[in-house]
């Protein structure tokens, strides 16, 4: 279970397939990304989208905190660090905006680049 | 909008639609900067529309510095074609592009430079398939794009500028006009299409400054001033002051906020003005008769604002807040950046870097470095000094640069001195630190990235301007007193008393003919515009080398540089 919240009724707990539907869908808004990879396809296709509501997404407990790896795929052409940092506040923000606690670390790997223009 | 045309008779309009007929790299370049001064002038209205969901600090403030980017790698360009011209402006606003506005805003140049391909100059059917390719590209960076963010501002003065270049007698000024219309229109629409933005009673602040970038073009075409901001005072309600803290900016060392009633009604030009005078991230709201105020401003002025506005009314509340303490690297000096420096994980590698100047920590500090030891030619930390920052690291891998020649030593003796694993890469010079600097893989294994860091040292050779202290026969060159001397790689060859021209014979030496990049680290003694001048005479003596300048920082060397 990732998280849970004592309550006056009781406990709420929320699971990391939860957490990493939203931050995938938040990644997937976020300007930049093109796609997302599973760690195991690192450096391969960027088909997988859209079936799969949490691909590219890896929630852990760490310390008691929650961590959420992002494998992304980002844009040819655009500056990596600055869309990187983006993604990573964007999540964050969604994340704690829909379970109303802080996480701990959003972590961006970036799996490949895609490009959609050669030049 | 119609105001702006307004403001130019038919007459002249018939002329200027001539002059604008075909614009060439250089007219571009022009529009450019003046879209870049509009922005800039309306900075702070971009920034009061931030709102989060859309996390991305100043909006304002990352379109204007991308926009300078873009702008500085062209500044020297005598390029005459608009398609290369383009080319090489997308190419600054993706180097430099900040914050996820930014990131947009350079893919709108790219795609722009891609529509116009290398043609030498564009008219309206051209420039309007541009705009259009823009659209195109930046709506190819994102799998889910927003709509009524700058995306859409972009599609919708796009289709504006496809509609009016049918006509056959279109003229680029018939596209920018129709296309800044648009823009403008679509930038009151973006609320309806984004609930947060209804919410928060705000417009798009990313589409908000692409407008304001296309509105300067529009208005230098016209000839009309691009130094007056457009000002507004919102309802206090919707100041957005949770926020302006994203993004610090140099001389963003306090945030002011004040609430008065002031005591004649608000001259609002003159406030703004009087507040841009002392600090940034200006904004003003208006409740009853209250009005609050919002500054960034510089140390050792905190109190200005509220002197200031003491002179308006009477002050009802006032919040002072230290910004520098909210930095990991602490307070910075007045007006300079903060330093920044690398927070790394248990697991990872953590460098230790010895650095002369505080404008060189930056940069170490900017390549990942996670602790800085003050140090150089007169002032040699000691072994004890390197082991107490090894041991403050928070990793249990440390590599140490050491950046002098004379520092190697202590620094190897502190592997003998800590438990941590400790290698040492015997960078004798700040350039080399910093070349090594890039091949450091925080993940990699101790061994395996010291070895990498020192082969990536090799790849430059440094260059370091000094004044000798005494007179003497050194390496075959016979110095006096007084005189500028030049070392490459520690070895002195050239003297003499003007620095231009021990510069020139020492960059000779290094061979600068064959180099592609010589970046100009300048010391605490010497003027800025001083060593613009050095640079430019490196620039025309060897055209194919590029030259980049930072502040070092350091004491006693007036230039040390990299030639790579």
């Amino acid at each position: 279970m990732a998280s849970s919240l004592s309550q006056p009724a009781g406990r709420i707990t929320i699971s990391e397939k939860a957490v990493a539907t939203i931050a995938a869908q938040a990644a997937l808004r976020s300007y930049g990304i093109v796609g997302m990879v599973s760690r195991t396809l690192a450096g391969g296709i960027v088909q997988a989208l859209a079936k799969d509501p949490r691909h590219g997404v890896e929630v852990s407990q760490q310390g008691g905190e929650l961590q959420i790896d992002l494998y992304v795929v980002i844009e040819y052409g655009t500056r990596v660090t600055s869309v990187s940092s983006s993604v990573a506040r964007t999540v964050r923000y969604q994340v704690e905006r829909s379970l109303g606690m802080p996480i701990g670390d959003v972590n961006v790997h970036v799996q490949d680049l895609h490009i959609s223009f050669t030049e | 909008m119609t105001t702006l045309s307004a403001q130019v008779d038919p007459e002249t309009r018939e002329r200027l639609a001539d002059a604008f007929r075909r614009i060439d790299g250089p007219m571009l370049r022009a529009l450019a900067e003046a879209g870049l001064t509009w922005l800039r002038t309306n900075q702070q209205i971009v920034n009061s529309l931030n709102v989060f969901p859309v996390p991305d600090g100043d909006t304002g403030t990352n379109m204007t510095l991308t926009m300078q980017a873009a702008l500085e790698e062209v500044a020297d360009s005598s390029e005459s074609s608009v398609g290369r011209m383009a080319k090489a402006i997308a190419h600054g606003a993706l180097m430099g592009a900040r914050g996820n506005s930014g990131v947009i805003l350079s893919q709108l140049w790219r795609g722009l430079a891609r529509g116009l391909d290398d043609l030498a100059t564009m008219d309206a059917p051209a420039l309007a398939h541009a705009l259009d390719a823009a659209r195109e590209t930046a709506y190819k960076g994102v799998v889910q794009p927003v709509e009524g963010t700058i995306l859409t501002v972009a599609k919708d003065l796009a289709r504006a500028a496809l509609q009016v270049s049918s006509s056959p007698a279109a003229t680029n000024l018939d596209v920018l006009e129709a296309a800044v219309q648009a823009a403008d229109e679509s930038v009151e629409r973006t609320p309806q299409l984004l609930p947060v933005l209804r919410e928060a009673g705000v417009v798009d602040s990313g589409g908000k400054g692409l407008f304001f970038i296309l509105e300067g073009m529009l208005r230098t075409v016209y000839g009309l001033a691009l130094s007056e901001p457009i000002l507004e005072v919102k309802p206090i309600s919707q100041l957005q002051l949770e926020q302006t803290v994203e993004a610090i900016e140099p001389g963003q060392d306090w945030e002011v906020i004040i609430d008065f009633q002031p005591k004649v009604e608000l001259d609002i030009p003159a406030f703004y003005h009087q507040l841009g005078e002392m600090g940034t991230s200006i904004q003003v709201g208006e409740g009853d008769g209250l009005y609050r105020m919002h500054i960034h401003v510089p140390d050792k002025t905190e109190f200005q604002p509220v002197e200031y506005v003491r002179t308006l009314g009477t002050i009802s509340n006032v919040r002072i807040e230290n910004l520098m303490l909210q930095l990991p690297g602490g307070a910075p000096a007045s007006g300079k950046p903060p330093l920044r420096l690398a927070i790394p994980s248990p697991e990872q590698i953590a460098v230790v870097v010895v650095s002369p100047g505080e404008g060189l920590s930056r940069v170490f500090g900017s390549l990942g470095a996670a602790a800085v030891i003050d140090g150089g030619q007169t002032m040699n930390p000691s072994t004890q000094q390197i082991v107490e920052a090894v041991e403050q690291a928070p990793c249990e891998k440390v590599i140490v640069l050491p950046n002098n020649k004379n520092i190697v030593l202590s620094a190897r003796q502190a592997i003998e001195l800590t438990k941590k694993k400790l290698a040492v890469v015997p960078s004798h010079t700040g350039p080399q630190g910093i070349a090594a600097m890039l091949a450091l893989d925080p993940d990699g294994d101790l061994d395996t990235v010291a070895a990498a860091m020192a082969s990536s040292m090799q790849a430059v050779r440094t260059v370091e301007l000094t004044v000798a202290t005494r007179t003497a026969k050194v390496d075959g060159v016979s110095v006096s007193t007084g005189q500028t001397i030049g070392l490459l790689d520690d070895t002195l060859i050239a003297a003499g008393d003007n620095l231009g021209a021990v510069l020139q014979e020492t960059f000779e030496k290094a061979g600068a003919g064959q180099a592609e990049l010589a970046t100009l680290y300048y010391g605490e003694a010497i003027a800025p515009a001083e060593v613009d001048r050095l640079a430019d005479q490196l620039k025309s003596r060897w055209p194919g080398l590029q030259v980049e300048i930072h502040e070092g920082g350091q004491p006693h060397y007036p230039i040390i540089a990299s030639v790579e």
